[in-house]
C-alpha cells in the first residue's frame, strides 16, 4: 500500500511539474470572498454552469443515436422514446434541463440587475454574460427546431419569416439558415451544425470569459444602503472588504452552490421522470394542417406579443424591439456603472424588473390559453354550398372530398368562405380546362406550391373532376380549341396537320 | 430617493386601484386550448363537418347524420376508423397517438354526440340488414352479375354516374363500398340496399349479394392504371 501511495504521488509530481495547475486552482479555490456574498442568492450563475455540464453530456448521449436528417429524425426521436433503453428519460431530462437552464440563466441575470453586481468593475462580465444569455435562447431554439415535430416545423417557419423582414439582407440570411429557399433535408443538418458545434462552442469559450472575470474581479459584495460604487475607491474597498471580514470560496461559499446545484439537478432528474420527454408531435410535414404548433416555453410570450399585435405593427416591432432589449441590456453596466448597489435605494430599477417580470408572465400566460394565431385551421371546418354537390357523380364527390381534406381551402375560398391568397374557385371551370388545372395541381406557380408529389395520381384526377364542375349553370366550361379541332378532325376522318 | 420611490408608486397604485372601477373592464374568459374542447358541436364542425356535411347530411363523404349508418357502425369500429383514419380512403387519423389532433376523449365525446344526435330506434324498420363487416369470401363473377342486374340500371357505363371508374374506386375501400351499398345515402335520394321498390324488383340485396358486388368492384381496383395517365403542358401556360 504505501508503494502505491508513493508512485501515485510520483505521477502526481511528474505531471504537476510540466502542467503547473497547482497553484492556480489553489488561488482560485482559496481566494476570499467577503463574508456576506456566501448567500443563498449567489448559487444560480453556478447552476447554470452546472445545467451547461448536463445538457453537455446529455447532448453527446442523444447526439449517438439522433440522425439530423429530415426523413429519419421524427423516427430517431420515437426510437430514442420507445425502443433505446432509458433513452425517453435521457431525452425528457435534456428538455427539462434546457427549460430549467434558461429559467436559471433568467433568475441569475434578474439577481445580479437586482443586486447591481454589473456596476464598476464588472461591465464586461454582465456583457459577456448578455450574450450568453442570447446563446443559451440560441440552443433553446435550435434544439427545438431539432425535435423535428410540427411544433420544430411551424415554430421555424415563424423564426425564419420573422427574419426575412430584415430589409435588404433578409431573403440571404433565411437562406443561410435553411440552407435553401424552404425548410428540407439541410435546415435540420443547418440546425444541428449550430446547436452542436457552433453555438456550443461560443458558450464554452463565453462561460469561461464570464468565469475568469469571476475569479479575477471577485464575487460581489452584498450591496449595502448607502454603500456607493466609486471607480477610484471601489478595488481598494473590496479588497479590504474580501480580506477583514472574508472567507475561503471553499468550502465557505461553495458548499451552497453544490447544494443547490444538485437540488436542481434533482429537480430536472424529479421532472424527467414525472412528466416525461416533450414530444415529438406529429410528424413535421406541410400537409398536416390540423395542428396547433406552439413554441417551447422560452419562447411563448413571443407567439403571444405576434399575434396581439396590429398587423402594421409587426415589422417595426419585429425589426426595432429586440435590437432595443439587446442594446438596453448590454447599456446598464454602461449607464450607471457607479453609485448605490441596493434595491432599497433603485425604485427605478426594481420597478423596471417588476415590470419585466409581469409582462413577461401575462403574455406567456396568454400564450398558453389562447389558441394560435394566425389559424391554419380557420376554414377547414366549413362545408361546401350543398348545391355544387346536388348532382355530383360518386367521382367527382370524391373530388370534394379531397378539396376538403387537402385544406384546398387555406388559400381558395368557394362559396365565399376561404382563404384570399388564391383566387375563388367558384367558377374555375370558366376559366382553365382541365388540363390546365392539373398542370397547375402538379407543378404549382406564382403563389401556389407544387401538390404534384403531395397528391396520387388519382387524388389529382378527381380533384379536377370535383373542379371541372364548378361553373355557373348558363356559363359552360373552357375548352381547347386545339383539341376540340384534333376531335373534329379525328370524327371526319381527316388527318391533322400536314 | 426614498421620496423619489413614492413618487413613482403612488401614481401606480392609483392607476391599478381605478382599473376595476372602468365600466369597460371586463374580463373575457380565456379560449380554451384545443385539445380541451369537449362540446360535440364544436368538435364536430372543427374537425368532421367539411366532409360529412353540416349536421351530418350533404357532405362529400360518407352520411354520418344517416340512421341507417349509426345503427349499422358499432362505437368501436367508429373510434377505430376516427383514431386510426380508414385505410384506402381520404378518412385522415384524428387521434393523437396517429398524429392527430384529437384526444381519446374528445374522439369519445364525437361518438357520444352522433349517437345522441342521430341514431334512431328501430333505424332499419324491423329489417336485418347485411353485416358492417363483410362475413363472408365474395366471388367477382357473380358479383359482377349481380352488378349488371342490380346496380347498372342507375350506375349505367356512362361518365356520369360511373362507379367502376378506376380513380374513384382508387379513393374509395371495400369497406367504404360496403357500407354505402347497405346504408345508403339519405341526403341525396341514393337507396339502402333494399333498393328501390316497384314493378320487377327482385327484392333487396341479401349479404352475399352486397359482399359479391364489393368483391366485383374491389377487383376493378387500379391505381397503377391511373398514375400512366399523362400529365400534359398545356400550351401557352
Amino acid at each position: 500500500m504505501p508503494g502505491m501511495k508513493q508512485s501515485a504521488k510520483q505521477i502526481y509530481n511528474w505531471l504537476e511539474r510540466r502542467l503547473q495547475v497547482e497553484g492556480p486552482v489553489k488561488d482560485a479555490v482559496l481566494h476570499k470572498v467577503p463574508r456576506n456574498t456566501a448567500s443563498w442568492w449567489y448559487v444560480f450563475g453556478s447552476a447554470a454552469f452546472t445545467l451547461l455540464m448536463l445538457q453537455i453530456v446529455t447532448g453527446i448521449l442523444l447526439a449517438l443515436v439522433y440522425v439530423p436528417s429530415g426523413a429519419e429524425a421524427w423516427n430517431s426521436l420515437n426510437i430514442l422514446n420507445h425502443q433505446v433503453p432509458l433513452g425517453w428519460f435521457l431525452r425528457a431530462v435534456h428538455a427539462w434541463g434546457s427549460n430549467f437552464m434558461v429559467a436559471v440563466v433568467f433568475i441569475h441575470m434578474a439577481q445580479v440587475f437586482l443586486f447591481g453586481a454589473y456596476k464598476f468593475p464588472r461591465e464586461l462580465t454582465w456583457t459577456v454574460g448578455v450574450f450568453l444569455l442570447l446563446m443559451t435562447l440560441g440552443m433553446a431554439f435550435t434544439g427545438q427546431v431539432l425535435r423535428f415535430d410540427q411544433d420544430a416545423y411551424w415554430g421555424l417557419g415563424i423564426g425564419v419569416f420573422i427574419l426575412s423582414r430584415v430589409p435588404i439582407a433578409g431573403g440571404s440570411l433565411v437562406h443561410l439558415l435553411l440552407g435553401g429557399p424552404t425548410i428540407a433535408g439541410a435546415t435540420l443538418s443547418r440546425c444541428f451544425a449550430l446547436h452542436v458545434f457552433v453555438i456550443p462552442g461560443t458558450l464554452l469559450v463565453l462561460v469561461a470569459m464570464h468565469v475568469w472575470m469571476v475569479l479575477k474581479l471577485g464575487i460581489n459584495e452584498w450591496p449595502m444602503p448607502g454603500r456607493l460604487v466609486r471607480k477610484e475607491t471601489y478595488i481598494e474597498e473590496y479588497n479590504k472588504l474580501a480580506h477583514e471580514d472574508g472567507i475561503p470560496f471553499v468550502p465557505g461559499a461553495f458548499w451552497k452552490d453544490l447544494v443547490f446545484s444538485a437540488a436542481v439537478l434533482a429537480a430536472v432528474g424529479v421532472c424527467a421522470a414525472v412528466f416525461g420527454p416533450s414530444g415529438p408531435s406529429g410528424q413535421p410535414d406541410p400537409s398536416i394542417t390540423q395542428t396547433v404548433p406552439k413554441p417551447d416555453f422560452p419562447f411563448l410570450w413571443i407567439y403571444a406579443v405576434l399575434s396581439y399585435l396590429p398587423p402594421s405593427m409587426e415589422t417595426p416591432f419585429i425589426l426595432i424591439a429586440p435590437i432595443l432589449m439587446i442594446a438596453g441590456l448590454l447599456a446598464v453596466p454602461f449607464v450607471a456603472s457607479e453609485g448605490e448597489k441596493s434595491w432599497h435605494r433603485r425604485p427605478v430599477a426594481v420597478l423596471a424588473l417588476s415590470m419585466v417580470a409581469v409582462s413577461w408572465a401575462v403574455f406567456t400566460h396568454l400564450a398558453m390559453s389562447t389558441p394560435w394565431s394566425p389559424h391554419m385551421s380557420a376554414w377547414s371546418g366549413d362545408t361546401l354550398p350543398v348545391k355544387y354537390l346536388r348532382e355530383a357523380t360518386p367521382l367527382v364527390r370524391q373530388g370534394a372530398v379531397i378539396f376538403q381534406a387537402k385544406q384546398c381551402r387555406n388559400c381558395h375560398s368557394i362559396g365565399g368562405h376561404g382563404g384570399e391568397r388564391g383566387p375563388a374557385l367558384d367558377a374555375v371551370a370558366t376559366r382553365m380546362t382541365p388540363d390546365q388545372m392539373r398542370y397547375k395541381v402538379v407543378t404549382g406557380g406564382g403563389n401556389m406550391p407544387a401538390y404534384g408529389k403531395n397528391l396520387a395520381p388519382a387524388e389529382i384526377e378527381a380533384l379536377v373532376s370535383f373542379l371541372e364542375t364548378l361553373h355557373p349553370k348558363n356559363e359552360p366550361p373552357a375548352f381547347d380549341p386545339s383539341q376540340q379541332a384534333n376531335a373534329a378532325t379525328a370524327s371526319t376522318g381527316g388527318s391533322g396537320r400536314p | 430617493m426614498r421620496r423619489g420611490a413614492m413618487a413613482l408608486a403612488l401614481p401606480l397604485v392609483f392607476a391599478l386601484a381605478g382599473c376595476s372601477r372602468v365600466p369597460e373592464a371586463t374580463v373575457e374568459a380565456p379560449a380554451p386550448r384545443p385539445e380541451a374542447v369537449m362540446d360535440f358541436h364544436a368538435l364536430y364542425s372543427a374537425n368532421c363537418q367539411a366532409c360529412h356535411g353540416a349536421n351530418g347530411h350533404g357532405g362529400p363523404a360518407m352520411e354520418l347524420g344517416n340512421p341507417e349508418y349509426q345503427a349499422l357502425v358499432d362505437d368501436a369500429t367508429l373510434r377505430k376508423w376516427i383514431s386510426g383514419g380508414m385505410p384506402g380512403t381520404e378518412m385522415p387519423a384524428f387521434a393523437q397517438s396517429a398524429g392527430g389532433m384529437l384526444t381519446d376523449t374528445q374522439i369519445g365525446a364525437i361518438i357520444a354526440g352522433m349517437r345522441k344526435e342521430w341514431a334512431k330506434p328501430n333505424a332499419f324498420g324491423g329489417a336485418t340488414p347485411p353485416a358492417y363487416a363483410q362475413d363472408q369470401a365474395g366471388d367477382v363473377k357473380r358479383g359482377q352479375a349481380t352488378y349488371q342486374a342490380r346496380c347498372a340500371s342507375c350506375h349505367q357505363n356512362s361518365a356520369r354516374e360511373q362507379v367502376t371508374s378506376v380513380v374513384y374506386l382508387s379513393l374509395v375501400s371495400d369497406q367504404a363500398l360496403r357500407t354505402i351499398i347497405v346504408a345508403g345515402r339519405v341526403d341525396i335520394g341514393q337507396p339502402d340496399w333494399r333498393l328501390a321498390t316497384g314493378k320487377g324488383v327482385a327484392g333487396p340485396l341479401s349479404g352475399q349479394d352486397v359482399t359479391d358486388i364489393a368483391t366485383y368492384l374491389g377487383s376493378l381496383r387500379n391505381p397503377a392504371a391511373v398514375s400512366a395517365a399523362p400529365i400534359p403542358n398545356p400550351a401557352g401556360r
